[in-house]
């Protein structure tokens, strides 16, 4: 059995709402974190991460301007100076499947939908530091590993050539998403 | 923890994807314990959520009013992109944390008013009485509990203008279909 030392995590957390960011900051501090990092924006979040080098980005999705959406592909960048490797979850209201596959296209790590639990929060938590999945970089994407089963039938457009299938079992994103934990 | 060296990063390379493995960089913060090691974060985080939940009812009472007021300035000026955003800002918080907050019929009924946001093809077509009767049941649900403490009263009014809305936004969306899909497709949400 496992536990996180959170004490030794440093998290950057980026929530327009101010009354979901003090949850969001009483469970990591529960949890044990002292380095929780706030942004109301995805902009000022931007600046944080390139400055604070967080270990772990929570972010929410709808906010004005620049959305968590935004600061996701803008964190994933593989050319950029700060790290592009960094786990994000997406904490957001939205629950409709399409915003799971958007989210991943984006290069979210982990996808949470609302309402929050403390146990939902830390398994996304624990899974991101335990099982880190190797990164993807294609013409148009650059992220976490989608793939999260096999599907030897599989023949979208999308499937990548060459290589050996090698793929982390983990249960879908979005069969995640649709559980607390 | 987390600086990359470029020297410890594998890279396979691929006819059109390069596969890209580090050093898992958080490893060092996981640790073996018993158990039956007494401590749980968990439950330490449920407790500290509980302790603060004296202050939900407040929130829950500012997140509606922001609503109302978003909704004011709609209809004293009319749409605009901004009014919308707003809006459906506003909905999609209370949508969100409601149910955190106790709330979990005011969550349902924000849900539904973002449902209307979101895929009605025209804003200013889609008659007031339905935006107003979401957000006046989101206040009463907030501002009443006490008096609609019996919760199937609130559930029942989010139930009955979740249905409303369905019915408008299946027929005034008949001719999109990816609207359609969206508006039939089940929740992802967690249910717990």
């Amino acid at each position: 059995m496992f536990r996180i030392d959170f004490n030794k995590l440093r998290f950057l957390v980026c929530d327009d709402n101010p009354h979901m960011r003090r949850i969001l900051r009483t469970l990591l501090h529960s949890f044990g974190a002292r380095e929780v990092y706030e942004s109301e924006d995805g902009a000022t979040a931007l600046e944080m991460y390139t400055h604070y080098v967080p270990d772990i980005v929570i972010t929410d999705w709808a906010m004005p301007i620049f959305d968590g959406l935004e600061l996701a592909q803008m964190i994933r960048q593989p050319e950029s100076k700060g790290n592009p490797y960094a786990p994000i979850i997406m904490l957001t209201g939205h629950s409709e499947k399409r915003r799971v596959t958007v989210a991943r296209d984006a290069g979210v790590t982990e996808f949470l939908a609302k309402p929050i639990s403390a146990k939902g929060l830390y398994q996304r938590i624990l899974n991101v530091v335990a099982n880190p999945r190797p990164f993807i970089k294609t013409k148009t994407y650059f992220g976490p590993d989608r793939r999260r089963n096999t599907n030897a039938a599989y023949i979208g457009p999308e499937r990548r050539v060459g290589g050996q299938v090698e793929v982390l079992q983990q249960p879908s994103l979005l069969d995640k998403a649709r559980s607390t934990i | 923890m987390t600086k990359n060296k470029s020297d410890l990063i594998d890279v396979q390379k691929f006819a059109d994807h390069h596969v890209i493995t580090q050093p898992n960089p958080l490893r060092k913060v996981l640790r073996r314990v018993a158990e039956e090691e007494l401590d749980d974060p968990v439950a330490r985080a449920e407790k500290a959520l509980a302790d603060l939940s004296g202050e939900f009812k407040q929130w829950m009472v500012i997140e509606s009013e922001r609503l109302a007021a978003a909704h004011a300035a709609i209809l004293k000026d009319s749409f605009s992109d901004t009014r919308r955003d707003e809006l459906f800002r506003a909905a999609h918080d209370i949508k969100g944390d409601a149910a955190t907050f106790g709330f979990p019929s005011a969550g349902a009924a924000a849900e539904s008013l973002c449902r209307i946001i979101e895929h009605a093809p025209d804003l200013a077509n889609v008659p007031s009485e339905l935006i107003a009767h979401h957000i006046n049941a989101i206040q009463a649900i907030v501002l009443e509990r006490t008096k609609l403490d019996n919760i199937s009263m609130a559930s029942e009014l989010s139930r009955r203008l979740r249905g409303v809305a369905d019915e408008y936004l299946a027929r005034v969306n008949h001719d999109r279909p990816e609207h359609l899909e969206a508006i039939m497709a089940p929740s992802i949400a967690p249910t717990d």
